[in-house]
């Protein structure tokens, strides 16, 4: 009561404040939750698999379905990477982020289906996640590899290697699945992993660049910066498919998921560039300066003093960007891909029998969507508060 | 004002871009000629160099092409390309499917990129100039209208200042823009992205009618809540001729498209199915010809298999299996409409009042 | 080292270690490169474009377009032409931009207030406003948009106010403007108007400059308003009556036809809406967290410091604490207003004819490369216009510093 009394209804225009967004509120809350028991969900369920990994285990992108494992190698690696970064870290984020992640497959593991549906062998790849994440902390706890060298190097190689198992070779025994039929969260995720991990040393390099005082480099840098920020992403990637092609020879080999991830990436660091530009911009001129007084060179004093505090005091920024890049993925629908919001699209718009059902999976994508990037920005929470960013 | 100023600068503006483009072309115009086929052999060459034939489909429409429950683009039109790779492959799954949007099937066609396009599109004139060349139409459509039953309208003409939900940047959004100006309906057009939402503006009340190809409205109507209460209007204000589409530049590869789908036509004609493929000489010389037992229909100068129509058939099925595989699900009715054939071949004294019909295998 | 390395010297330093000369080289080398892989690209896109027979060209811009474009705000016609239907949908992308950024600027303000709010259910729902809004991806949120004005009832049973306001899924129509009876009388009434305007603002400088000197309440900003509404609805009566007709004809929405679809007045369509409402609610998360932001980068003190000066608590923020904030707020709210430029474009995917739509409608019959690089540009241009406000500011605000 007392508490009450002092966050709700402590002056008269409070009071009045909470009675009418307290009754706007329940009388919403009333309409939401009547439509979701009254929503259909079915087309939800019939989806399942498929939000995941979209037509990779088709018949035609992998005639005899036996794809259905690489995509959960790939999963599996990843996990042991997280339990192997809960080993090193020991910190109580990574163990939630490494805990949640394996409890979620645990759950996707025991969902209802029926046999030919989820047959048995995908259940126990999925629970196959437990003993992979115990592994990775397991190997971070007991050998010398439980750094965070090792954690990063393993992280590039299980990222190579999750796309030499995905693509597929025949020298490799596997059959090769066309890049052009990845598809639902998987293809998302790719694509904000590359646009992720190689946006922002592209976008360090176009700041320095833009604020180099050589100007010939400086308008480079200002010129594909403000090309690429101008221009709507889905305008880029129309041209990703359809001018790109075109500007190099005939005889290029063509990967329109290749090309698709560039695009992304390039419009993204130019973002990057800007938020660290910003970051650059805001740092005192005193700290370059006591730098040069030390007898760094200037690159020194780039590389080792203003880059690091230039990149702690934009972090929210740059997670924004990567969240925004992530949302971005799904701009694909341009092209045709099938990312997880184009999957959700396709199963109401060819099927008359879900017709109606295109709210429900709408919002359920829309949730999907929002799991990753809320833990992407509390991850960014989380480190800023560790960083003390902001209590200088 | 304003506007027209602004008009006026933007054409000066993109007159100098024009004139920058024709300099620009005029330079080129040299050493033009050389596709990229002739330096890298005949698109047949390629396709079999690279095992599979590469098919822009549709997968967004219950009937023509569409993505299953377990992630395979199935349906009419995808059978199509599916008969093409059993033909010049051997094997009907020896595609690879690339779906386009709407939006992006021109410029993909005139990539070069795709052999060919099967994908409810509607073979017109400057279709068939800028995209490639059309093959035998395999479905004939019309545009159609859907309408409330509790309205009360008899006729596509009573539509008066009604608003009608279309598809955007297709030939009924064009059709419908004829239909207005022609007979001054003052109709309020209201364009949609896809199918679904153009359905449930519908059904929301959002138009008053609804046009698109009458195959799809009978396909759309089968999934409405209470299909009794609409009702499609008798008229149909268009020619839609439906057929696959190949790049220009390769005439062999546009007379093997052609051949396949006489194939699938005349299969059914002869009493052939997927179950019944002869292998050995049945002493009917047309059917031995269509299969490669005697004869020949040009096989050779085309590049195909003796027995090509073998493959095509027993792996996909004649054009009537592939009809009511996909189609008659939805309520599309066959016998009587256009997409009959025109009788059956053993029997020319038999019509069967159908327009689907190919150039004779021989 | 051989010897002529040695005597290639610069001001007495080797050539390979002078500073200016190596950064010189570096810049010569760079702008080469980036020049001659332009050109190569654009060499190959001429080839490809030749050898393939892809089209292009600009030569269909003066054609008729002849398809029909569901909402616009400039008249059109499908009789006109391809460039004229491209500025008609540049029109749509400018309108929505325009609306959308006062709308989402209100908002986000409001939000972003009251996420400070001391109220704990205001505070909270602010924050998961936020949280949602700005975690979804627009495409999913525009789509979800579409079927909740779907929701609203259909026209023959819309809602109805006062025969003026008309509220159902295919649109809101209000009373507007519909033409004007002769131009000469819209500029005299216009030009007054503008007059009545800039009287307002002397009257409240005025006002305002009395007030601080001598002290005691003035009302500045009443009294400007008083002024400025006066002098334009005045010069409206005024010419109404001495000509006897209004300089502006005016035009109430009513139900016509069998079908009950309604004419006349102003209608924002149901697109409109659903783009409108998608990109607001959308850019309102990320202006609310610079808001935010902003309004906490100012300090404590000033707020205590407002209060003690016997200001309220909405008196505080608006005269002390906003005018410090704004400085902080302005950079990064302008390249918010460029995102949702941007992002209008995704109204094409729920069918709103906007630039982008609209574009790739015609490269439906025309050379779709043409079509992208002119709707390019035009974006190109759009953005361009806010990174210069965004520039100007800046240097007003450096400048304000200095001084």
């Amino acid at each position: 009561m007392g508490w009450a009394r002092a966050n709700l209804l402590n002056s008269r225009f409070n009071t009045a404040l909470t009675v009418i967004v307290g009754i706007t509120l329940v009388l919403v809350l009333w309409f939401a939750i009547r439509w979701i028991f009254e929503a259909d969900w079915a087309v939800v369920a019939n989806v399942g698999g498929r939000f995941l990994i979209g037509n990779y285990n088709s018949d035609q992108a992998c005639p005899g379905n036996d794809c259905f494992w690489r995509p959960q190698v790939s999963l599996m690696m990843v996990t042991f990477l997280m339990g192997m970064g809960w080993g090193v870290a020991g910190s109580k984020l990574m163990r939630n982020l490494a805990l949640i992640t394996v409890g979620a497959c645990v759950v996707l593991a025991f969902l209802p289906y029926s046999a030919e549906r989820m047959g048995m062998d995908v259940r126990m790849l999925l629970v196959a996640n437990v003993a992979s994440m115990a592994g990775g902390w397991a190997f971070a706890r007991y050998t010398r590899f439980g750094t965070v060298k090792w954690v990063v190097i393993l992280s590039v190689v299980v990222f190579i290697l999750s796309l030499v198992v995905l693509q597929g070779a025949s020298f490799l025994g596997i059959q090769a699945v066309d890049s052009r039929q990845w598809s639902g969260l998987q293809l998302n995720l790719i694509l904000a992993i590359v646009g992720i991990v190689l946006s922002l040393p592209i976008g360090i390099l176009l700041a320095l660049g833009r604020r180099s005082h050589l100007p010939v480099v400086k308008w480079l840098c200002v010129t594909f910066i403000e090309v690429f920020r101008g221009v709507p992403l889905i305008t880029l990637l129309f041209m990703s498919q359809h001018l790109v092609p075109l500007a190099f020879p005939a005889t290029f080999p063509r990967n329109d998921l290749f090309n698709a991830g560039v695009v992304i990436m390039l419009f993204s660091s130019a973002y990057m560039a800007e938020n660290i530009r910003g970051g650059l911009q805001a740092l005192h001129p005193g700290q370059a300066e006591a730098a040069r007084a030390l007898g760094l060179a200037s690159w020194q004093t780039t590389l080792f003093i203003s880059l690091p505090q230039a990149i702690r005091n934009v972090i929210p920024a740059i997670v924004g960007q990567f969240i925004s890049l992530f949302k971005d993925t799904s701009l694909v629908y341009i092209i045709g891909m099938l990312d997880i919001v184009n999957i959700a699209r396709k199963a109401v718009e060819g099927r008359v029998e879900f017709q109606g059902a295109a709210p429900e999976i709408f919002l359920f994508v829309g949730i999907v969507f929002w799991i990753f990037t809320y833990t992407m920005s509390y991850v960014s929470r989380r480190i800023e508060r560790n960083l003390g960013v902001g209590d200088r | 004002m304003v506007f027209k100023r602004a008009v006026i600068i933007l054409v000066v503006l993109a007159a100098m871009v024009a004139v920058f483009a024709a300099c620009a072309s005029e330079e080129d115009e040299g050493d033009g000629g050389e596709t990229a086929q002739e330096a890298t052999g005949s698109r047949l060459q390629a396709i079999q160099e690279r095992g599979r034939v590469v098919c822009a489909n549709n997968d967004s429409l219950a009937g023509f092409g569409f993505l299953d429950d377990a992630g395979n683009t199935t349906g009419f039109d995808v059978d199509l390309c599916r008969a093409v790779a059993a033909a010049v492959l051997g094997n009907a799954n020896a595609v690879e499917f690339r779906t386009t949007t709407a939006a992006e099937r021109g410029p993909s066609m005139q990539s070069g990129e795709i052999d060919m396009m099967s994908r409810n599109t509607t073979w017109t004139s400057s279709r068939d100039a800028t995209w490639g060349d059309f093959a035998p139409t395999m479905f004939y459509d019309g545009q159609g209208f859907i309408v409330r039953k509790a309205d009360n309208i008899s006729s596509a003409l009573e539509l008066e200042g009604a608003s009608v939900c279309v598809l955007k940047g297709t030939t009924t959004e064009l059709n419908l823009q004829d239909f207005d100006t022609q007979n001054s309906m003052n109709l309020t057009i209201v364009p949609f992205e896809d199918n679904t939402s153009a359905n449930e503006a519908y059904l929301a009340g959002q138009c008053d009618a609804l046009t698109t190809d009458q195959s799809g409205l009978v396909a759309n109507a089968s999934g409405f809540p209470d299909p009794s209460a609409h009702v499609i209007l008798p008229e149909t204000i268009s020619e839609e001729p439906l057929g696959t589409v190949v790049p220009h530049g390769d005439d062999q590869w546009y007379d093997i498209v052609k051949s396949v789908m006489a194939m699938l036509i005349y299969a059914e004609a002869f009493g052939i199915h997927s179950g019944n493929v002869p292998s050995a000489e049945t002493g009917d010389t047309a059917i031995d010809r269509l299969f490669g037992l005697s004869g020949s229909y040009g096989q050779d100068a085309m590049g195909l298999k003796d027995t090509a129509a073998q493959d095509v058939i027993r792996q996909v099925g004649n054009y009537g299996q592939i009809f009511d595989l996909h189609l008659t699900p939805l309520g599309l009715v066959r016998d009587g409409s256009r997409n009959a054939l025109w009788n059956d071949a053993p029997c020319t004294a038999c019509p069967k009042g159908g327009q689907i019909y190919a150039a004779p295998l021989r | 080292m051989p010897a002529f390395l040695r005597n290639l010297t610069y001001e007495g330093v080797p050539v390979w270690r002078h500073a200016r000369i190596v950064q010189w080289a570096f810049q010569i080398v760079s702008g080469v490169a980036a020049v001659s892989l332009v050109i190569w690209f654009i060499a190959n896109i001429g080839l490809a474009i030749d050898s393939r027979n892809i089209p292009f060209g600009f030569g269909f811009l003066d054609t008729e377009y002849q398809t029909p474009i569901g909402e616009h705000v400039i008249p059109y016609d499908p009789s006109n032409t391809y460039l004229y239907a491209l500025v008609v949908a540049a029109m749509n992308t400018l309108v929505v931009a325009v609306f959308g950024i006062i709308l989402a600027t209100i908002l986000g303000i409001l939000i972003g207030v009251a996420r400070l709010s001391s109220n704990w259910l205001v505070s909270k729902l602010a924050l998961v406003y936020v949280e949602f809004f700005r975690n979804v991806p627009l495409l999913v949120q525009l789509l979800f948009w579409f079927f909740i004005i779907l929701a609203l009832p259909p026209v023959r049973e819309g809602i109805v106010l006062l025969d003026a306001l008309y509220v159902n899924n295919s649109g809101i129509s209000v009373p507007g403007p519909s033409g004007f009876s002769s131009g000469a009388m819209l500029v005299i009434w216009m030009a007054l108007a503008i007059a009545g305007i800039a009287l307002g603002v002397l009257v409240h400088r005025k006002l305002a400059e009395r007030e601080l000197a001598v002290g005691g309440v003035a009302h500045p900003v009443l009294a400007g308003w008083a002024v400025a509404i006066a002098v334009i609805v005045g010069s409206w009566l005024i010419l109404s009556v001495v000509t006897g007709t209004s300089p502006i004809e005016w035009s109430a929405p009513a139900p016509e036809g069998r079908f009950g679809r309604i004419a006349g007045g102003i209608t924002l369509r149901a697109g409109m809406l659903v783009v409108l409402a998608g990109l607001v609610m959308y850019t309102a998360a990320f202006i609310a967290e610079i808001v935010r932001g902003g309004i906490q980068s100012v300090g404590k003190g000033q707020v205590e410091a407002g209060r003690a000066l016997g200001l309220t608590p909405m008196g505080a923020l608006r005269s002390v604490i906003f005018p410090q904030a704004l400085r902080v707020i302005i950079p990064p709210l302008i390249s918010q207003y460029l995102n949702l430029t941007k992002n209008s474009s995704l109204g094409g995917a729920v069918g709103f004819p906007e630039l982008t739509g609209v574009g790739i409608t015609m490269t439906q019959r025309e050379p779709a490369i043409s079509i992208f690089i002119l709707i390019m540009l035009s974006y190109l241009a759009m953005s361009l216009t806010w990174s210069l406000m965004g520039n100007l500011y800046n240097r007003y605000i450096s400048f304000e510093r200095s001084r």
